[in-house]
């Protein structure tokens, strides 16, 4: 058998080989036209008659020496093995070691093993059992497949790269990383070998879904014994209450991955502190939710653990990091506050204050709303200025009454979702704006609400908006359009108060979740190291991939998501392995000893045989005879005339 | 190497110490040998030299020596003398294959020249191929030695080789017995023993020079060969192989033995001299070892 390259392409090489050499002997053996001093010698009797019929080849044991040299050498390059079974040929072989989150599950039957230790130690039983000269190639996979050495004859290195590797976070991608090695082993353009894998064999639903056959020739498959039940945080993820003011709704996810029925205690600390604790009792490979309510106003830490503990505790512990909840203080000067109150009440981010116009102070640590009112000296800050009666910082050109042809303007975050042309404004300023003023709606007479942004320069930046007339007063207020132009003004004037934030703990890998993207798409992946991550929205849905446990803000205008991505990524079934599947370890070593090599005989033999051709029908090699000869008929020569001179 | 000078210096200063050598006592000559061509006192003045080791210190020219700190010797013309006649063979043989032969002929020639106006001779050189051409005499003193070397670089190669033709003439055209420096590939299709036999046979001392190039003596073909005569333009189709090419060899042996045994036969010299070899070792080797020069 040859071991380093197969028959065909033996067959290949030496053919192109020989016909190479043939091309070359009959190009060498042509006739060729000489012009020499005279013919006389050539004629005399005793010399070879002319010929005339042109013979193809006139040196035929040439041709068959130079041909049988190189055939030699060729199978000596092939490494010519004599003797041993198909099996002890020299091959490439990819290892893959399964890395997913599941190998930190403790060993059934060894209190301080785990699964990453039973895949250690059969990855190194195979190595032991690859002939020496095979290659290795070892390939850690979850849900990458990574190579972790190249293509080695060295299987100290491949051994050291074994007892090196550790699981990650996510679940192991089978079949891609089966695809991966068989790429690899095709690529190398040797004999192929086996592909290995070794783990446990548990794979994501999705994956199980796809029902992709894996189509390669050699599979061998070194199971790791697992532990079959398991119950784990699936996800926890945390949203400010919608009906309570300072409050966190936390929602948990608790998977039961065995085969019997499981009763579990979830409990939840906020910074170690136990805030809930509750029973659930899981079905067999399913799921179960239960929700915590938490009253917070601080940051804090928030703990989820799940009692009592297993085989796998990685998945039985989460933490999330609830951000300080923020608030918007408004002080509203009115002489009709009940005009305000439902509006500003509505939202318990908002914290309203009403005051008379007799207690105004210029103090402002959020938003003043001056509706009808001039007071001296005007607040710093943000200002919401109502129907200012004089001195308005964006002038008043004049007043007029039932003014038609209302207009939003379309691009403008103030005006968001505002629609209405048909509103009944009894009366109103009409409003004198610069270049730089936003003008939030037009009448047929000129702008009737406006926005500035005024710089101070040192790094402050103020907000004013001024309406020429109140959306609350009379019939105003029981249109839609009212509270939904608050709610803008409120934004507008502290985003980051209202931005929703989510925060979510859940297993590293693809995430993929719901999200409203912004209208200009401004939306940004980022690490807590600071490092940007790809990602794509689609189908309102938001898709990125982290390989390992980390901390990942998705950041857009409205809203931030913090995804704590600390829980490993689990599996969802049982790795069925193709018919046909290689299992345990081989016994190559002894097979591949039985052969003998054949190569440094052909070698020689190949070499030998070339050099008497050389020898015998070379032309350099009778030149060097020539000179030789020329310089023993002069040695020749002198000692003659030495002679006679004697 | 268009513009190289035909011999470099530093090899014609090694030819100085040579005399071109010969045996007989030729008619005009003074003394009958090589010896009688020192220059005597009384003679016309004809060139100074370096002295060498073994001068007549009486030829020494003593104002000089106090002027320069250097011994120059006078030298002087010594009249009448019998020439020393060089036929060189410029034929389409002597070019054939690399052109080696000729290039050789001419410096061989060159430097035999050299060796002779050094010890003031007077040569005449006489290429020929099919007739004998318009030759080139020069005596008197290395410095007559350049136009000399102009002569034999403007030589042209052609024709086909006619001793017998050649020999007649020359025999008519220089009845004068002398040496006589044939130097040749002696490749004439109707032979060149009778011819030589001519100039021997009319009292001339023969200096048979034989030159051949590797290809001459031990053709490197293999296989078949379209083989074309360089001078007569003949084909032949040949097959050749190890055996042929030995038996090639040993036809050629044998004729070089001819040319050597007609040398031999009439008290001349004979040197072959394969153009693979160096000029300088040609020379002071093959020449001197057949007492061509001494």
């Amino acid at each position: 058998m040859f071991l380093n390259l197969n028959l065909g392409e033996f067959l290949a090489i030496f053919g192109g080989i020989g016909v190479v050499t043939i091309a070359l002997y009959l190009l060498d053996r042509t006739r060729r036209r000489q012009v020499v001093s005279t013919l006389r010698f050539w004629v005399t009797p005793g010399l070879p008659s002319p010929v005339t019929r042109r013979r193809k080849i006139q040196q035929p044991i040439s041709l068959l020496l130079q041909l049988l040299g190189m055939l030699l050498l060729l199978l000596a390059v092939a490494e010519l093995h004599w003797g041993g079974s198909a099996s002890g040929a020299r091959r490439d072989h990819v290892l893959i070691i399964d890395t997913s989150a599941w190998m930190r599950a403790g060993a059934p039957g060894r209190p301080n093993g785990t699964l990453m230790d039973l895949a250690r130690a059969n990855a190194i039983s195979w190595l032991r059992a690859v002939p020496e000269s095979d290659r290795v190639l070892l390939l850690r996979a979850d849900a990458l497949a990574t190579p972790a050495t190249s293509w080695e004859s060295n299987h100290v290195k491949v051994a050291r790269a074994i007892l090196e590797t550790k699981p990650g976070a996510t679940a192991i991608n089978l079949t891609q990383s089966i695809e991966f090695a068989r790429q690899l082993q095709k690529q190398t353009g040797s004999v192929g070998g086996e592909i290995v894998y070794d783990g446990p064999g548990r794979i994501s639903a999705a994956e199980g879904d796809a029902g992709s056959t894996v189509n390669v020739p050699i599979l061998r498959y070194l199971q790791v014994a697992d532990p079959s039940e398991n119950v784990g945080l699936r996800n926890v993820g945390a949203r400010r209450s919608s009906a309570a003011r300072d409050s966190w709704d936390v929602l948990v996810r608790v998977r039961n991955y065995g085969k019997i029925a499981r009763t579990v205690n979830v409990t939840l600390n906020l910074g170690h502190a136990p805030v809930g604790l509750h029973s659930l009792t899981i079905p067999p490979s399913d799921d179960q939710e239960t929700t915590f309510p938490v009253h917070t106003k601080a940051a804090g830490l928030l703990e989820v653990r799940i009692y009592p503990q297993d085989a796998f505790a990685a998945d039985n512990y989460a933490s999330l990091e609830l951000p300080a909840q923020r608030s918007l203080h408004v002080v509203v000067y009115s002489d009709s506050p009940e005009e305000w109150k439902p509006a500003l009440e509505a939202d318990p981010r908002v914290v309203p204050e009403f005051r008379r116009k007799a207690e105004y102070t210029p103090a402002n640590d959020g938003l003043v709303i001056l509706d009808r009112f001039r007071p001296e000296p005007a607040p710093a800050g943000n200002v919401l200025w109502v129907d200012p009666p004089e001195k308005s910082p964006i002038s008043i050109r004049e007043r007029v009454g039932e003014p038609t042809g209302l207009r939003w303007a379309p691009d403008q975050a103030l005006s968001a979702g505002l629609r209405e042309h048909d509103l009944q404004i009894p009366s109103t300023a009409i409003l004198e704006t610069g270049t730089n003023d936003i003008k939030v709606a037009e009448v047929d007479r000129g702008p009737v609400i406006a926005a500035r942004v005024i710089d101070d320069g040192k790094g402050k930046i103020a907000r004013i908006i001024v309406m020429g007339f109140n959306p609350f007063a009379g019939s105003l207020r029981y249109e839609l359009a009212a509270p939904l132009l608050l709610a803008n003004e409120l934004r507008w004037f502290a985003p980051e108060v209202f931005r929703d934030v989510d925060v979510a703990a859940q297993s590293a890998g693809t995430v993929s979740d719901s999200f409203n993207a912004p209208a200009n798409g401004d939306v940004q992946v980022v690490t807590d190291a600071g490092t940007n991550l790809p990602f794509n929205l689609h189908d309102g849905k938001i898709q990125f991939f982290t390989g390992e446990a980390a901390r990942v803000n998705v950041i857009s205008a409205n809203a931030e998501r913090v995804y704590s991505l600390t829980l490993p990524e689990m599996w969802d079934r049982k790795w069925t392995p193709p018919a046909g599947v290689r299992r345990g370890i081989p016994a190559w070593n002894d097979s591949i000893r039985r052969g003998t090599d054949l190569w440094p005989w052909l070698a020689l033999l190949g070499a030998a045989l070339l050099l008497l051709e050389y020898l015998l029908y070379g032309r350099e090699m009778s030149a060097l005879l020539r000179v030789v000869r020329a310089h023993m008929e002069r040695a020749g020569d002198a000692a003659g005339a030495g002679g006679r001179a004697a | 190497m268009a513009n190289a000078p035909l011999l470099d210096r530093k090899f014609l200063e090694r030819l100085e110490r040579l005399t071109i050598h010969w045996q007989k006592s030729f008619p005009g000559l003074v003394g009958g040998h090589n010896r009688s061509r020192l220059p005597g006192g009384g003679q016309e003045f004809l060139d100074h030299r370096h002295y060498l080791q073994g001068d007549d210190l009486r030829a020494v020219n003593w104002r000089a020596y106090m002027r320069l700190d250097k011994m120059f010797l006078k030298l002087f013309q010594v009249e009448p003398r019998v020439p020393v006649r060089m036929l060189i063979d410029v034929s389409a043989s002597m070019a054939a294959g690399d052109g080696g032969k000729f290039d050789f002929v001419r410096k061989l020639a060159g430097a035999l020249c050299y060796v002779g106006l050094v010890r003031l001779d007077t040569i005449e050189v006489l290429p020929f191929a099919t007739k004998l051409q318009e030759g080139k005499t020069c005596g008197g003193g290395r410095h007559r030695f350049t136009p000399l070397a102009h002569f034999l670089e403007d030589l042209k190669s052609g024709g086909t080789t006619n001793f017998l033709k050649v020999v007649r003439e020359f025999l008519n055209d220089y009845p004068q017995r002398g040496l006589v420096i044939v130097v040749s590939d002696f490749l004439d299709e109707n032979g060149c023993d009778k011819a030589l036999q001519f100039l021997a046979d009319y009292g001339n001392e023969l200096m048979l020079i034989q030159l051949w190039s590797d290809e001459d003596r031990t053709p490197p073909w293999n296989g078949e060969c379209d083989l074309v005569e360089a001078e007569s333009g003949a084909r032949l189709h040949i097959h050749v192989d190890a055996e042929a090419r030995a038996r090639y060899t040993e036809e050629f042996d044998k004729f070089a033995a001819g040319i050597r045994a007609v040398a031999m036969r009439n008290s001349g010299r004979y040197a072959g001299i394969p153009t693979s070899t160096p000029l300088e070792d040609a020379i002071f080797g093959k020449l001197l070892q057949s007492r061509s020069v001494a």
